[in-house]
């Protein structure tokens, strides 16, 4: 019988991932409801430190599989342990951060043990079923954030494997607190076809919208009606970088590594204005940290203004030519 | 090289709300185009064409009219095509999905590389491309911004992978999956002429019949996850709404720009 909550313990260079720390707090929420156990999986080349922190986060069990190095970019040989190791500790949830990592190998173990995988999940709650069974309601945003939509994972189909978007909750306090550490010495570490060759700091990004204090986004509103030349005008004139999403990189008015979300770029601006942008996903998401972020939008149900900090529903021509006359 | 190419065709547009009775989605425009994410992998598909001499053929599932975004790929470059269609395999969630489009790669012939977009702009799982290689026990590699090729080390190549702050250079036995993210490189634009030579470049279509899965491993029957309500957000607005005359909102603009300036 599956039980427990198992959360994947993603960690980079020996550290535990904040994003999985996270994931305890979801863990514990479900456990209020459940009752059950949780329990980490972890699996990289240097434990110990990785492991000390699952335990003062509160976990109940750590199942540890130590590698000879850090293969978690290895997902053919990396999915294979994992599987291996979700056999053994047969639990009924397992939570993974939304992240590259995450993803790539858990798709992997979901396809092996034939059990589904909700992606980017922003809430779990748990649900009933009439036999007193307890089952995980994953709800996800679809369709940028224009859409949520609730998943479960079929009867009798365990582990129920969902990854969760980074951020959705906060990390766990810290506590005094032991957990049994299981190493499972047993399972073996399959050859990769995947090899990491090097790792490189990124060169220092001085691309001016990556290092850029002040930014100014526009979106699709910001191309229409030859609102541009005002948006640069504007932009001038607070010492912005111009961002865009992809209406702006398509029409040629901003280039390709100017178009923020989706693109591997996070940018941290403290302060950022936006211009006509809708607020789908792909773009908020690259924005991260702003200490000021205003959003003018026509449209008053704009998902925009679910992550700005002030609103205006207008018309971006009317602020802006009122602007640059003050 | 032979390259396949996993593409989607999504919404041109995400504006979609939920019938308040039957909870079915209620799209503005049923439009289509490719992934955007797709473009990029389909840039990368021509480079290492170029450089091969190989051919790339690109596949999708989905409804017939998913053909347009195959003749979209083909006039981009992409010389033939495959399109699985069939009310059996519909509905699917990333499992059913990827079995199905790995069964149609099999059927199809011997690729040494497998590309697909990272992420799609409206499921954004980005799960398929890896369950794929999975179903076909191929090494895959995710999110990658750029794949180079050496033909003196035939039978690898090598991606650069980003992971935080670092550049991670990641070699990879062939044939592999690889993953490619969107913005990491300059997709080309179809011409008059190569979308009229699009039009009679071979397109194959499969449907379960020549596929041969059973019926419970595919489509909704064959998917271990179902979905059971769709809502719209709750009033999760965050922002405090600032309204008054164009002249007014500047105003408010400046002060609060200002503001936030001089707390350095």
């Amino acid at each position: 019988m599956a039980q427990g909550i198992c959360v994947f313990a993603e960690n980079y260079h020996g550290k535990l991932e904040p994003a999985a720390a996270e994931l305890v707090t979801a863990a514990q929420l479900i456990r209020e409801t459940t009752g059950e156990d949780i329990s980490a999986v972890v699996m990289a080349k240097d434990c110990d430190a990785i492991v000390d922190e699952l335990t003062c986060l509160g976990v109940n069990k750590i199942y540890v599989v130590k590698t000879e190095k850090d293969i978690l970019l290895q997902d053919d040989a990396g999915s294979q342990i994992l599987a291996d190791m979700l056999k053994v500790i047969e639990p009924s949830s397992v939570l993974i951060p939304a992240t590259p990592v995450g993803r790539s190998l858990f798709s992997r173990v979901a396809m092996k043990l034939e059990c589904g995988l909700t992606a980017d999940c922003t809430e779990l709650l748990v649900g009933t079923r009439e036999d007193g069974s307890y089952y995980i309601k994953q709800n996800k945003p679809s369709f940028g954030e224009n859409v949520f939509v609730t998943i479960v994972t079929k009867e009798g189909c365990y582990p129920q494997m969902m990854t969760v978007r980074p951020g959705v909750y906060t990390m766990p306090e810290m506590q005094e607190a032991s957990a049994e550490v299981i190493y499972m010495n047993d399972i073996k570490v399959p050859d990769s076809q995947i090899e990491v060759l090097e790792v490189l700091p990124s060169e220092d990004e001085t691309d001016s919208i990556l290092s850029a204090e002040v930014v100014v986004v526009g979106g699709r509103g910001a191309v229409e009606n030859d609102n541009f030349e005002l948006v640069k005008q504007f932009a001038d004139k607070i010492g912005a970088a111009i961002g865009g999403t992809r209406p702006m990189v398509d029409s040629e008015l901003i280039p390709f590594d100017h178009q923020i979300g989706q693109t591997g770029y996070t940018i941290r601006p403290r302060i950022c204005i936006s211009l006509g942008v809708s607020g789908a996903i792909q773009h908020t998401e690259g924005l991260k940290d702003t200490k000021l972020f205003v959003a003018i939008n026509t449209d008053e149900h704009a998902a925009i203004y679910n992550v700005a900090d002030y609103g205006m529903v207008a018309d971006l021509r009317e602020v802006l030519e009122n602007y640059l006359a003050l | 090289m032979n390259i396949a190419v996993l593409i989607k065709q999504v919404p041109v547009s995400n504006d979609v709300s939920v019938d308040p009775k039957t909870h079915a989605l209620v799209r503005a425009s049923s439009e289509g185009m490719i992934n955007p994410a797709d473009l990029n992998a389909i840039e990368e598909a021509m480079v290492l064409k170029e450089q091969t001499e190989g051919k790339v053929v690109v596949f999708t599932m989905g409804p017939p009219d998913a053909e347009k975004a195959l003749r979209d790929a083909m006039a981009l470059g992409c010389d033939e095509s495959c399109l699985i269609t069939d009310r059996q395999v519909a509905g699917g969630d990333t499992i059913a999905t990827a079995k199905v489009l790995a069964e149609a790669i099999k059927m199809y012939g011997q690729f040494d590389i497998i590309l697909s977009g990272a992420l799609s702009a409206d499921g954004a799982t980005g799960q398929v491309g890896a369950m794929v290689a999975e179903r076909l026990g191929l090494p895959h590699v995710s999110e990658i911004q750029s794949i180079k090729y050496d033909e003196n080390l035939a039978g690898k190549i090598e991606v650069v992978k980003k992971m935080h702050e670092d550049k991670i250079r990641v070699g990879c036995t062939l044939p592999a999956v690889v993953s490619v993210n969107f913005g990491s490189n300059t997709p080309r634009l179809a011409t008059l002429r190569t979308k009229r030579a699009a039009k009679s470049k071979p397109l194959v279509t499969y449907t379960n019949a020549e596929l041969a899965l059973p019926a419970d491993q595919v489509g909704i029957a064959g998917s271990p996850t179902e979905v059971i309500d769709s809502f719209e957000p709750e009033n999760g607005r965050k922002a405090q709404m600032l309204t008054g005359s164009g002249a007014e909102l500047a105003q408010m603009l400046k002060n609060l720009i200002d503001e936030e300036k001089g707390k350095v």
